[in-house]
């Protein structure tokens, strides 16, 4: 059983765009989506079964493969935000784990 | 009861300027054993404490705000009771205390406070005030937080951080803070190591001096409230009973500094990661520069619970917390599906 729900996606892109002080409505479909109306139409919904990447981005009709909901976020915030540009984050070369 | 004065050295410097990492450094050096910590914090989980690694028992937290502002009077009550403490023979007989304060205090009314209490004039002088400054992240700093300027202005000796980081400092950064304090000189820290000689074993300042610098510094804020601060800045602490797997804390931090930038002024925790039930990792993010984690030998305290505090502009609480939820869940099925 999926430990991310939908749900928790929903919620999650409700509060990225509050925190990114986008406007937009961020709606759960029927059929497992969000969908964001903003200024651009965006959809993401998970990938089909057996594809390498987990989500599909879809934004004003043009669907992209996402590989992790931060794929989804940088896609999402770079549509609906035209002031964003990654920051690549600076972290030392170190084991994750206690070596 | 022993009378001779007991110097009292203040070390500040803006949120994430390495101010912890230094005092950790610093209090595992044999002439720093008998140090008495003070060490504020602007936060609602103090944990400035358990990361400094020491095995006296004189080392005091002060959670309830900011150490400039309304707990001034709790400054001066502590330092009270460790002299008390230390004259019963119930703690470390100190001959130094250090003063950590919270990122966000403007110094100059702490200085004022430690010289005019007439409680403490007989027993601790001023030492010095050393100010840490974010070598990599210390022009923008300078740049946007007053506060920030007020620190090196008042310094004896301002250390760079976090040269180890970066491949040297900017000459830029180094001519705006001589013009912000030609007095001071300026000395490196790397991994957080500097000589301690050359920060608080140099001889004290002249009081009278030291007196009017504060006066000066406090004409310049005539009344310091917490709304001086920042309206926008706020402070919250994540907290997870489950440990967190160290994929997703990896994905988390990285999701913070792409997408808050300058806006997370700070965020400093102990996180129980999964895959290292019996060693903590402590994070350290600044705007956009994260420090590898460092992993501690044991748990500080009976507490593993991972705890996360956050010093933001404008960042919420609520989506901080949904993204490490989602984050956390999408990692699980990804390793369930393996």
């Amino acid at each position: 059983m999926s430990r991310l729900s939908i749900g928790l996606v929903h919620e999650l892109i409700t509060e990225s765009l509050a925190a990114w002080h986008v406007a937009g409505i961020v709606e759960q479909t029927s059929d497992c989506a969000i969908v964001i109306g903003a200024k651009r139409e965006i959809r993401i919904e998970p990938a089909q079964a057996g594809s390498m990447f987990r989500w599909t981005v879809t934004i004003d009709g043009r669907t992209r493969p996402a590989i992790s909901l931060l794929a989804v976020l940088r896609q999402v915030r770079g549509a609906l935000d035209p002031g964003y540009a990654v920051s690549r984050v600076r972290v030392a070369v170190s084991p994750v784990v206690p070596s | 009861m022993d009378t001779e004065l007991i110097p009292v050295s203040v070390l500040t410097g803006f949120l994430g300027s390495g101010k912890t990492t230094i005092l950790s450094h610093l209090l595992r050096q044999p002439e720093f054993s008998r140090t008495a910590v003070v060490i504020n914090e602007f936060g609602e989980v103090a944990l400035d404490h358990e990361l400094i690694e020491t095995s006296e028992d004189s080392v005091v937290a002060l959670t309830t705000g900011c150490l400039c502002c309304k707990v001034r009077t709790d400054l001066t009550q502590t330092l009270q009771d460790l002299l008390r403490r230390r004259d019963e023979g119930a703690c470390t007989q100190f001959n130094r205390i250090v003063i950590e304060t919270s990122g966000l205090a403007d110094p100059a009314p702490i200085l004022h406070a430690l010289m005019i209490d007439t409680a403490l004039a007989g027993r601790l002088v001023l030492g010095n005030v050393v100010t840490t400054v974010d070598a990599v992240a210390g022009e923008v700093t300078l740049e946007r937080e007053a506060i920030s300027r007020k620190q090196v202005a008042v310094a004896d000796r301002i250390v760079l951080s976090k040269l180890d980081v970066t491949s040297g400092v900017e000459a830029s950064l180094r001519s705006r803070l001589t013009a912000l304090n030609p007095r001071a000189p300026t000395l490196c820290a790397t991994y957080g190591r500097i000589e301690s000689d050359n920060l608080f074993g140099a001889a004290f300042h002249d009081p009278k001096t030291r007196v009017l610098e504060v006066s000066s510094s406090l004409a310049e804020a005539p009344e310091h409230t917490h709304s001086d601060h920042d309206a926008e800045i706020k402070s919250f602490t994540v907290v997870r009973v489950e440990p967190i797997q160290a994929v997703a804390l990896t994905l988390f931090l990285e999701t913070l500094a792409e997408h808050c930038g300058a806006d997370l002024l700070r965020l400093k925790g102990i996180v129980n990661v999964a895959e290292s039930p019996q060693q903590p990792a402590v994070v350290h993010g600044v705007q956009h520069v994260f420090h590898a984690p460092a992993w501690l030998s044991h748990w500080p305290s009976d507490d593993r619970t991972s705890r996360m505090v956050f010093i933001t502009r404008s960042i919420p609480r609520q989506w901080v917390e949904v993204l490490l939820d989602a984050i956390s869940a999408e990692v699980t099925d990804v390793a369930g599906n393996h």
